[in-house]
């Protein structure tokens, strides 16, 4: 039962801190400001599946929180890359089609 | 309850606090900085430090099995995991950010870049006297290169 009310509070802290971490991310001036929030807001749901995961005493939720981590990391990756290739094609457009791009960021590497 | 579990409580319990702390303070680091790529020196903290100290707190609190295991796991990974996002996310901020001088010093070339970052200091202390600039320099090049080979 002490285990219980450790789990409550916990989860009680960390949904506070997640809506803090909304607050940044729909206030962040730039892109990298929402992308930053938005990795918090994912580790501190893999925190709280964890919780879950022994106050309920279910041993497949730390299998979603492992899954959720994979795709957290996945989902950072491939928005930084979008956004880089919107950037470079609205640059593309604005400067005409026979600009030459000196920049080494649209080759794909990272 | 037994000493073992008084024990296993109050462990536990101190790195899930411990965790709550770095995440709180990972927070205010969000809201303090005025700048992309000084938050993400805040916010790659909790990523690490604090997942891993919440998570050993649950994995003392769980015992010896696979559960704990998989916590150990998910702490690897994401060791491994957050240095790359926080690297893709600062290549994201340099590419796109049009004035970047405004908030950090840039270097736009990497063959000069060590010539630049080794003579900014001497520069900067050299500034009131001209006459006996160029000699300085030049003796210091001199015996960094006697050095170097």
């Amino acid at each position: 039962m002490l285990y219980h009310y450790i789990y409550i509070t916990v989860l009680i802290i960390l949904a506070v801190m997640i809506f803090a971490c909304l607050i940044r991310a729909v206030r962040g001036p730039r892109i990298a400001d929402r992308l930053v929030a938005v990795n918090m807001i994912g580790t501190m749901v893999m925190v709280m599946i964890a919780v879950l995961a022994l106050m309920l005493d279910e041993g497949y939720l730390v299998d979603v929180c492992l899954v959720y981590a994979m795709i957290s990391f996945l989902a950072v990756v491939i928005l930084s890359k979008v956004y880089i290739g919107i950037y470079e094609e609205n640059r593309h457009s604005a400067n005409g089609p026979d600009h030459e791009d000196k920049g080494g960021m649209s080759d794909g590497s990272f | 309850m037994g000493a073992f579990e008084w024990i296993r409580l109050i462990a536990g319990s101190a790195f899930l606090i411990g965790g709550l702390v770095i995440f709180f303070t990972e927070l205010f680091g969000i809201f303090h900085f005025h700048y992309v790529l000084n938050r993400m020196h805040a916010a790659a903290m909790g990523d690490t430090l604090g997942i891993a100290s919440c998570l050993i707190g649950l994995i003392i609190f769980s015992g010896l099995n696979f559960t704990s295991l998989k916590l150990l796991l998910i702490i690897i990974f994401l060791w491994f995991a957050s240095p790359v996002s926080s690297h893709v996310l600062a290549r994201l901020e340099v590419a796109t950010n049009e004035n970047l001088e405004a908030h950090c010093r840039v270097y736009t070339d990497l063959a000069t870049l060590e010539d630049a970052v080794v003579e900014e200091p001497s520069q900067a202390k050299a500034a009131p006297g001209a006459g006996s600039d160029l000699p300085a320099q030049e003796q210091e090049q001199n015996t960094k290169g006697g050095a170097l080979s």
